[in-house]
């Protein structure tokens, strides 16, 4: 429990130097109710500590349905979590967050009656693990391995849980059980918002897949095994590659992230996974924002708008479509005026809080340079009206852009425009030839004489040149102070 | 009286040979059995003996070794200069022999200087190729003198016509070089070195100087890039700098190090950054190169000076220990010049003040307006500056050369540079892929059946390899 809640708060402060303060206004929708309505089990309460550690204004209101939300649960470590998470809200706003224990009371026989309850369990599991494996037997190994795994998992030991399952691995004997076990296992570690590891278990779920559609072909196999074999494929194939496209995500890669979410298949597919990790809502936030931050124009409109199967995760948040719309047609202003709406949402989001800063800077950018490129030169004022941003801002925006070489153009500070350079590439394929040659000669001449005092053994060796080296120093040195004196 | 010095001589001609004064030849002519011993048998040899190579082993092996140079050093029995009376041209070898053993033994009277310049500037190539160890020493031995006359700028002319004569061509790399070009340095002649230096060496025959050592690549180059440094020409500077810290290398030399740290320095004058070294550059010199300060440097170049300058005064000591404070004020000088060109890609207009504050000059408008005027002159930027101290910065700068570069000429200029390369390349090429070592090697890795990376195989034996094998090899 402890690395899950407290680490990734903590991990995304690092990320963002200031913990950001996220508003709740008019300005600024959010329905927590509605919200927190599209997930159950654990990640509820995940999520409303991670709200509660960002959004002050309506941490009161997080923290009595994270209480709530609890107590269908059986893990009662989540309490002082929870409390914790308040409390460090309420330090950072003195005064103006009523006391923890004046917004929800823990219900203390709860808590007694889960720990009793979880320790009898776990005492039962264990037992049970320790005769299957004296009696041998794999199968029953597996299982109860797999069934400790979920246990602590649910009561928040994700490390031992971690390690039940892996260790089930040693007793599986299908495909199909080796399948399973990935699977738990990235549920855990999307969970625990661990994504490097997740690959690595994508790569065994399809292995175990691959494995599982050539065992159709061996004798024993009917026609139709081949073909159930790719409908399990199918099956799985969105689960692992949300879990891929997550991993993407979490590690910055949001071109490939953007890539890998608009390939997904139909929320159904998801499975248990809709709600329990993930809402279908999210899946369109997360896809868009990594598609418009990442993607050209015409693979947007090909792969976001003409997209199907993605259209149907992003009925679920229609204010998604409006900023595809937006941007497509140019508003720009419009693109950043929703972004900054919505960022409310992103920022209480678990898995995109530590990106929103990043995708909204690379939407921005590539927004400027989509509004200049027709143009050979425009007045930067009429690009603050279309942004929204005084001049002085969108010159510091286009001074930076051009400094990192992604809008060729030259500011006219005077007159304040902008204007494209104009380069000639007949003039400039030449230029570059040119000068490629010559360099090529030069390296070349080098090479050689490198290789010609190679060949006359005319090689740097240490000792016995010691004192001759020192010599040709002291020569040097000598040398170089005509130098200084001459400047 | 009690002074050991005025021994009657009678003591020492007993005693042996070892002492060089004049008077003591005509005694140790008849001392000594063997005619040849005596300065004036070795003369008659000397006009006798047609064949150079002959000559060259009598006088190698005439005498024994302690006498040998003292005698060759010494005057005539009856005082006259030996070197009178051979002939420059037909006694190249001779006079070579006796000259340079001269300059080395000190007591023996420097000849004059008109003798050592008519011998460089006329003597017999095909006679002193035999003792080219001489020639080197002759080398050393007119730096010596310079410097004990106190003017090495005398060195100059005749060991450059020394150098220029000496070797089949400027492109064969001889201990001269070195000696050369670091007597330019010390007399501060830089413009004599040009001519030389711009002669790339491409040839390294150790039969026929097979006194070459690595130093005198190292000082050659390094020396070289000093004069380039001086003449403020940085291109040729950088990559005479650049042989010198890629030379090939177990250890580094000092030589490297203090070679890599003016690249540094010329590269930040020439390109505003520095570059990586070559990829061939010895490791441990790399990482010494990156701990000194002068790495310190690139990081806050160009824009930063503040910083730049708080480096350099923190630094000083080192940079004046290593002699480089000169090029390190340059660099810092032109620090404001770079920043000012990056803003050349950034801005079509900007007025002296605004272009004051980015380059760290807030304040000091007259000073920025200078500094641009004389970038403006110099055609570093293309640029006006209006009188309302608006400067307008027009098209790219870089792509101006270019407009010139179109020439027909000059195109065909280029395409035939690179076909000479090629086929440099290619005949470079042949020569490793008949040579024997490349032979046994590539029949013993057929032989073992071994393919390691880049390995060559069959094909590479009867094939042209690519360029990758033998930049492996290097």
């Amino acid at each position: 429990m402890l690395d899950a809640t407290e680490q990734a708060p903590s991990s995304s402060k690092a990320k963002k130097a200031p913990t950001p303060i996220v508003p709740v206004d008019e300005n600024h929708p959010f329905d927590l109710e509605t919200y927190i309505a599209s997930y159950e089990g654990r990640v509820v309460v995940d999520r409303l500590v991670h709200i509660i550690t960002l959004a002050p204004s309506i941490a009161p209101q997080a923290l009595q349905l994270a209480v709530r939300h609890i107590q269908t649960l059986r893990d009662p470590t989540l309490y002082p979590v929870a409390v914790a998470a308040y409390d460090q809200a309420a330090s950072l706003s003195p005064g103006q967050l009523p006391s923890a224990s004046e917004v929800a009371t823990i219900n203390q026989k709860w808590v007694d009656e889960t720990s009793a309850k979880n320790q009898s369990e776990r005492m039962k599991l264990e037992v049970e693990l320790k005769t299957y494996t004296n009696n041998m037997i794999k199968e029953s190994i597996r299982m109860a391995h797999r069934d400790l795994g979920e246990f602590y998992r649910s009561v928040g030991e994700y490390g031992t849980a971690l390690r039940h399952f892996t260790k089930s691995r040693e007793f599986c004997t299908t495909n199909q059980h080796i399948l399973e076990m990935c699977l738990s296992v990235l549920e855990l570690l999307i969970e625990q918002r661990n994504y490097s590891h997740v690959p690595t278990y994508i790569f065994k779920a399809e292995a175990a897949l691959d494995q599982a559609a050539a065992g159709g072909e061996n004798p024993k196999g009917a026609v139709g095994t081949k073909s159930k074999a790719t409908a399990e494929r199918e099956k799985y194939q969105t689960k692992l590659d949300f879990a891929l496209a997550l991993s993407q995500l979490g590690q910055g890669m949001y071109e490939k992230a953007a890539h890998t979410f608009l390939k997904l298949g139909l929320p159904g597919k998801l499975g248990d996974w809709s709600g329990k990790l993930v809402a279908s809502g999210d899946i369109a936030v997360y896809g868009t924002l990594c598609a418009l931050a990442s993607m050209s124009r015409s693979a947007i409109k090909s792969r976001v708008l003409e997209n199907e199967t993605f259209s149907v995760y992003i009925e679920q948040e229609p204010y998604v479509r409006d900023i595809v719309d937006a941007y497509m047609s140019n508003r720009f202003k419009a693109v950043l005026d929703l972004l900054e709406k919505y960022s409310t949402r992103h920022y209480l989001d678990l898995y995109l809080s530590s990106h929103v800063h990043d995708l909204t800077n690379l939407i921005r950018n590539r927004a400027i340079v989509l509004y200049f490129q027709p143009f050979s030169s425009i007045k930067l004022e009429r690009m603050s009206s279309v942004f929204g941003w005084t001049v002085e801002e969108v010159e510091r925006q286009v001074v930076a852009l051009i400094q990192s070489g992604d809008i060729q153009a030259r500011v006219d500070s005077q007159h304040k425009i902008l204007k494209a350079k104009q380069v000639d590439p007949r003039a400039q394929l030449y230029a570059k030839a040119l000068k490629a040659g010559s360099e090529m000669q030069s390296a070349n001449r080098k090479l050689l004489l490198r290789m010609r005092l190679q060949q006359a053994d005319l090689i740097v060796k240490q000792p016995k040149n010691q004192k001759q080296d020192s010599a040709a120093m002291a020569s040097a040195s000598q040398m170089s102070d005509y130098i200084q004196i001459g400047d | 009286m009690n002074d050991p010095l005025p021994t009657p001589p009678l003591n020492t001609a007993s005693a042996g040979p070892s002492t060089p004064p004049p008077a003591d030849n005509s005694q140790n002519a008849t001392v000594s059995s063997d005619a040849s011993l005596s300065l004036d048998g070795l003369l008659m040899q000397i006009t006798s003996i047609n064949d150079p190579e002959a000559l060259d082993k009598t006088l190698r092996t005439f005498a024994p070794k302690e006498v040998r140079e003292t005698i060759l050093g010494s005057l005539l029995p009856d005082g006259a200069d030996p070197l009178q009376v051979l002939d420059v041209r037909r006694n190249t070898l001779g006079i070579l022999y006796l000259l340079s053993a001269r300059l080395q033994v000190n007591a023996a009277g420097a000849p004059p200087q008109h003798v050592i310049e008519t011998f460089c500037r006329e003597f017999d190539q095909a006679q002193a190729r035999v003792a080219p160890e001489r020639v080197t020493m002759l080398a050393r031995g007119i730096i010596q003198l310079g410097q004990q006359v106190g003017d090495v700028k005398l060195a100059v002319k005749p060991l450059h016509d020394l150098l220029v004569r000496f070797p089949p061509s400027l492109s064969y790399l001889t201990p001269l070089h070195g000696l050369f070009v670091t007597a330019c340095v010390a007399s501060r002649q830089f413009a004599v070195a040009e001519p030389v230096l711009s002669t790339p060496i491409t040839q390294i025959n150790t039969a026929f100087f097979p006194d070459l050592t690595y130093l005198d690549n190292l000082v050659y180059h390094y020396a070289g890039g000093t004069v380039y440094a001086a003449l403020k020409q940085w291109e040729e500077a950088e990559d005479f700098f650049e042989i010198v810290v890629g030379a090939p290398a177990l250890v580094p030399s000092a030589v490297q190090l203090e070679a890599g740290k003016k690249l540094i320095l010329v590269q930040l004058i020439k390109d505003g950054k520095s570059n990586n070294l070559p990829k061939y550059a010895n490791g441990s010199l790399q990482r010494q190169l990156k701990n000194s300060p002068y790495y310190g440097l690139t990081r806050h170049y160009p824009q930063q000076q503040a910083k730049l300058e708080q480096l350099v005064e923190k630094e000083r000591e080192t940079f004046e220990k290593d002699q480089n404070m000169g090029l390190v004020l340059q660099a810092l000088d032109h620090a404001p010049r770079w920043a000012i060109k990056k803003l050349t890609g950034t801005y079509l207009t900007l007025s002296v003040s605004e272009i004051g504050k980015t380059v760290n000059m807030a304040g000091k408008d007259e000073a920025v307006q200078r500094l641009i005027l004389s970038m403006i002159e110099k055609e570093e930027i293309d640029a006006t500056l209006s009188m309302d101290g608006i400067v307008t910065f027009n098209e790219d700068h870089s792509a101006l050369p270019m407009k010139r570069m179109l020439s027909k000429t000059e195109v065909d200029n280029a395409l035939k540079e690179a076909q000479q390369q090629a086929a440099i390349l290619r005949q470079l090429e042949r020569e490793i892929g008949k040579s024997r070592e490349y032979l046994l090697k590539a029949a013993k890795v057929k032989d073992n059946d071994w393919s390691g990376p880049g390995g060559p195989d069959e094909e590479l034996l009867f094939d042209v390899t690519p360029s990758a094998t033998w930049a492996d090899d290097a």
